[in-house]
């Protein structure tokens, strides 16, 4: 992990950061964290960030000047309707995806392929078929010869998955695998976690139960978190800022800041506070969706 | 169920021996076609000599030679072929023209080349074997998807550790097809190779035909099979135990 002139970082970053929130906990003990050695980086920064796929004459272009700034310890949710590139902008930052023009820096630094530090989850789990639950989750450190017994256990602990450390992936439910897919993330202690759309192969009731695990992890360790979906009420329930992205292509159309308290649960979505919010994003993603879906009938 | 299994297996065996027993013994009797009985004395025969058995075990031995050496070359190079496109181009061209000739077609040129017979054979029996390990290995390596080895990545595997780790347990279960499709192959061309040369079961079957001993071409010919059948479950029973997350999921 690469560790460099932060401070600097951060200032520059400040200035270009147009919505900042104050999150309600976000003491001073910020600095230490369990398990690593580290200190909490994790700083997302899209500059100008434009992708094209496809030659001349053949173009399609997802994202088009995006810019976006992201705090270290942020938890911030990407909105968007299908195919408006917020997966193209998430593989761009994962380090899969090298961006036609513009860039991302973490930590300051320009992305250069993946990396440890950046932990990536999709929709279907990419658990490997051949290994157990038990490879899979210490697969990470393993890589690395530093394998921590009691950690491995206490995420074992942590996702509720004991009893089945020599299962295979498919013989569990979808959400105890996307439960061992975050306990294989978390293993490796990533400064940020990018989620695409985690849960939306989920069942309403699994969901919510790993919506609320998500948020327990997050306010127990100091992580940069983001996540994309194409739930309003999943958006707000677990963010700082919602980032409302336009169809295609790809833009931020609108920030919206979550000013509802922490820690949260699933209850949450009946206050008030949140239904504002909800109608608030709803707009800002109507028309966008409407737009998409024109998009998709003209290429069909 | 698994009885009930056994049983249909067994049927189908039972039912291959009622028709040949019933063809040369009730139907064509008069073409002195060898009914299953002569075959069981020529068997018994054959079995109580030393001479059977030592080609029994020459031929087997070619065989298992020659495969675990195809194996060992066709696997990293499939390897290598499937992960790395320049070695696709380099390497690929060259062998798909090479693929589809008979290896017994090789036998007069390997005459001039190799001389000696028995490396004629064995050379036979590796070709046999290589292309099918090769191309299944090339397959499976190709057919993981992307995303397991940006998984691999994004937790910190080195393009060495994602080849142990994910291309080749995720290519495994092509391989073993492979596997145990060139393991037939094999026993096939060791039988057309011996046809041609002076010792092993082929030649054994060819001598048996020319000396009128019919019954004997039946006994090489039923040892050929029952030999390639076990080799091929041996195979198949390595790949079960070796794969065991697939083996759960068919069950």
């Amino acid at each position: 992990m690469s560790e460099h002139d932060t401070n600097d970082e951060r200032t520059d970053a400040d200035e270009r950061s147009t919505d900042r929130t104050d999150r309600p906990d976000s003491a001073g003990d910020e600095e230490v964290r369990s398990w690593t050695e580290s200190s909490g980086t994790g700083t997302v920064n899209i500059q100008d960030l434009t992708k094209v796929y496809g030659t001349d004459g053949d173009e399609l272009v997802a994202v088009d000047e995006m810019d976006l700034h992201i705090e270290a310890e942020e938890f911030v949710t990407v909105l968007g309707p299908s195919g408006c590139g917020k997966s193209t902008v998430m593989e761009c930052v994962a380090g899969y995806l090298d961006p036609t023009e513009g860039e991302v820096l973490v930590n300051g630094e320009p992305v250069d392929g993946p990396d440890p530090s950046r932990g990536v989850v999709f929709q279907e789990n990419r658990l490997f078929p051949w290994k157990t639950i038990n490879e899979n989750v210490r697969f990470g450190p393993q890589m690395r010869d530093s394998v921590d017994e009691g950690r491995i256990e206490t995420l074992f602990d942590q996702m509720g998955l004991e009893g089945f450390e020599e299962s295979y992936p498919h013989e569990l439910s979808g959400g105890m695998q996307q439960r061992a897919e975050l306990a294989r993330l978390l293993a490796n202690d990533p400064d940020i976690m990018l989620m695409d759309e985690p849960f939306s192969g989920l069942d309403a009731m699994t969901k919510e139960l790993m919506q609320e695990k998500l948020l327990d992890v997050w306010e127990d360790d100091d992580r940069t978190v983001v996540f994309i979906t194409h739930d309003v009420e999943e958006a707000i329930l677990l963010a700082d800022r919602v980032v409302v992205m336009t169809a295609r292509p790809g833009q931020v159309k609108d920030v919206i800041d979550v000013d509802l308290d922490r820690p949260r649960d699933t209850n949450v979505v009946t206050s008030d506070r949140f239904n504002e919010l909800q109608r608030r994003a709803s707009e800002s993603i109507h028309d966008e969706a409407e737009r998409a879906m024109e998009q998709a009938e003209g290429r069909a | 169920m698994e009885y009930v299994r056994r049983v249909e297996q067994s049927v189908s065996l039972l039912a291959l021996l009622a028709i040949w027993a019933v063809g040369t013994m009730i139907v064509a009797t008069d073409l002195s076609l060898p009914t299953p009985p002569q075959v069981a004395t020529a068997f018994v025969e054959a079995a109580t000599g030393s001479y059977f058995w030592g080609e029994v075990v020459r031929s087997t031995f070619r065989v298992y030679l020659s495969y675990v050496i195809a194996a060992v070359v066709a696997i990293p190079l499939g390897l290598l072929i499937g992960r790395s496109e320049i070695a696709e181009d380099l390497l690929f061209p060259s062998l798909e023209v090479l693929r589809p000739i008979p290896p017994i077609a090789w036998f007069p040129a390997l005459t001039i080349i190799l001389f000696n017979q028995e490396n004629i054979v064995r050379f036979i029996i590796f070709l046999a074997a290589f292309f099918p390990i090769l191309l299944n290995t090339i397959e499976g390596v190709q057919g993981i998807e992307a995303e397991y080895s940006q998984a691999a990545s994004s937790l910190g595997a080195s393009s060495s550790q994602s080849l142990r780790h994910v291309v080749l347990p995720g290519a495994l279960p092509s391989i073993y097809t492979g596997l145990v499709n060139a393991m037939g192959l094999a026993w096939v061309s060791l039988v057309a190779a011996e046809l041609l040369s002076s010792t092993g079961l082929g030649y054994y079957l060819w001598n048996a035909f020319v000396s009128n001993a019919y019954p004997d071409v039946i006994v090489a010919i039923l040892v050929i099979g029952v030999l390639g059948y076990v080799s091929s479950a041996l195979v198949r029973w390595l790949g079960a135990r070796q794969l065991p997350w697939l083996q759960s999921e068919t069950v």
